[in-house]
């Protein structure tokens, strides 16, 4: 099959996913309750957008989710090198980092909930949890199997730690930050929406989870569909920053 | 001027080399053949001081940042260009970022690399990389460079040029060279010296040969000087006697 056309066949596919969707909706199959017709969730997706009440909510979940992967993503960094670096830090975190990891970490959610109240403070906390632990790890794992070829050339050529960090580490570490940067985009929205969900006065999370007290199943799917837009976009411009920063990879 | 004297080296309870001793006398070009996993790598990393040695006495008149080192693998920072390879090499010596950039790209150039500063390592062949291992190596002008089995992975004729360019610019400037190489014909046709490690573990060496073919040498030529095949033949001999007995 043609590369360049594919494109043109996952967007045929997706019409006619939709098409047969609408079709049964329309015929009757599924029960509009609980399986609205696209048309449906196409119009409930275009009220939030023209009545301007999904603004507040969308400000909030895009605030706590990017102020969860930013200090995220520098916690995460900063802990990892530390803990990679320096042996005693290393054996201090690692336990704690094994037992986040090998839980599912959205159930913090209702702890979070009671530390930091139901404003923002708690969604940001657990998009913070879920990323810094990923990212904790990329980075830890990362520096202990940096190439050590480059760390003896770098040495043999008279580098110092301050060399090996600018030329070796810095630029390994971020070549594994980006490969993981779309994982953590995901993981950041996760715990905004998942927050939200729990307890929230706004955020697409709390949308849903009004959806769904009022079985307003249109809604809900509208939602699902606006997160996965936007998450998507950010997956594109991750994409494009990775391109930019990961030319040398080709 | 590099001295190696009764060098012992282990890694954890293994021996490796015992008592091993050879010099690279001042403007000239040594190599150390022997049999594989004898210890040859070892002893250059020992000479770099990326290896410790459990006993003996290496000494130098040259300053660490006047010895190079070329490495069996090309591995160059994936992340940077070649002349940004290049350059690393001499930043790291101190010298201004402009300057090194400018030393870089000539040295590119001068290497046959024309046009390829640029290029990522990724975007290069394995002669190429070599190439500018070697670039990064030579624009530091070091006074003595050691050399781990550099050219191994090059086709024969890439190999030859690479060599006879290596040989020129060494003849030309001074440059002491220690040559670790499995490739006897090799070692003979570059070198002023040419000492054999004996079969590990416990290697030592136990052969010295003076190569003296006239100079400027022709690195092919110099296999077809009368010379040439006795000594190849003392020194495959000799090899095979090292390899053999322990074989057997
Ligand atoms: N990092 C290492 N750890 C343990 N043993 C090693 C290591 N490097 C080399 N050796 C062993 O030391 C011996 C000498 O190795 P090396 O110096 O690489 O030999 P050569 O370069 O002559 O082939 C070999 O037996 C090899 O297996
Ligand atoms: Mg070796």
């Amino acid at each position: 099959m043609n590369p360049n056309t594919a494109w043109l066949r996952k967007t045929v596919a997706l019409v006619i996913l939709i098409g047969v969707w609408e079709a049964c909706a329309d015929l009757g199959y599924f029960d509009p309750l609980y399986m609205p017709a696209p048309s449906k969730v196409a119009v409930a997706l275009f009220q939030l957008f023209a009545q301007g009440t999904i603004w507040p909510h969308l400000i909030a979940t895009f605030s706590a989710a990017l102020g969860g992967l930013v200090v995220g993503l520098v916690v995460g960094t900063v802990l990892g090198a530390v803990a990679a670096l320096t042996p005693l830090v290393g054996e201090l975190l690692a336990p704690v980092m094994i037992s986040l990891n090998a839980v599912p970490r959205v159930v913090l959610a209702p702890l979070f909930v009671i530390w930091f109240g139901i404003g923002v403070g708690s969604k940001v906390a657990l998009a913070f949890i879920l990323v810094a632990v990923l990212i904790f790890f990329t980075v830890f794992t990362g520096i202990r199997d940096v190439d050590r070829r480059l760390v003896e050339r770098v040495i043999t050529l008279g580098g110092g730690r301050g060399a090996l960090l600018r030329e070796v580490y810095g630029p390994s570490v971020i070549a594994w930050i980006l490969g993981n940067l779309k994982v953590a985009v995901g993981f950041a929205f996760t715990g905004a929406v998942v927050g939200e969900f729990v307890a929230a006065t706004k955020g697409l999370g709390y949308l849903l989870s009004f959806a769904q007290s009022s079985y307003n199943a249109a809604l809900m799917l509208a939602l699902v569909v606006l997160i996965m837009g936007f998450v998507l976009l950010l997956f594109g411009l991750t994409g494009l920053l990775e391109r930019r920063l990961l030319r040398w990879r080709g | 001027m590099l001295r190696v004297d009764s060098l012992a080296l282990a890694y954890g309870a293994t021996p490796v080399l015992e008592g091993a001793s050879l010099e690279v006398p001042s403007g000239k070009f040594v190599s150390l053949v022997g049999p594989s996993g004898s210890g040859k790598s070892s002893l250059l990393r020992a000479v770099i001081g990326l290896q410790q040695p459990l006993a003996g006495v290496i000494e130098t008149d040259i300053g660490a940042g006047d010895i190079g080192m070329l490495f069996q693998d090309d591995a160059l920072l994936p992340w940077r260009t070649a002349e940004q390879n290049v350059a690393l090499g001499l930043k790291l010596k101190g010298v201004a970022a402009g300057t090194a950039i400018a030393s870089a790209r000539q040295w590119i150039t001068r290497l046959g690399l024309y046009g390829l500063s640029e290029r990522f390592p990724r975007e290069l062949s394995g002669g190429q990389r070599k190439r500018v291992a070697l670039a990064q190596v030579l624009a530091r002008e070091p006074q003595l460079i050691l050399m781990d089995e550099p050219f191994a992975s090059l086709d024969a004729i890439v190999r030859a040029r690479v060599t006879q360019d290596l040989v020129r610019l060494v003849e030309l400037r001074g440059i002491s060279v220690l040559l670790v190489t499995h490739d006897l014909e090799e070692a003979l046709a570059l070198s002023d010296v040419v000492y054999l490690l004996s079969h590990g573990p416990r290697a030592r060496i136990s052969g010295r040969y003076e190569v003296n073919l006239p100079r400027p040498r022709d690195v092919i030529k110099a296999r077809s000087h009368p010379d040439f095949a006795p000594l190849l033949q003392r020194l495959w001999n000799d090899l095979s006697r090292e390899v053999g007995e322990r074989a057997a």
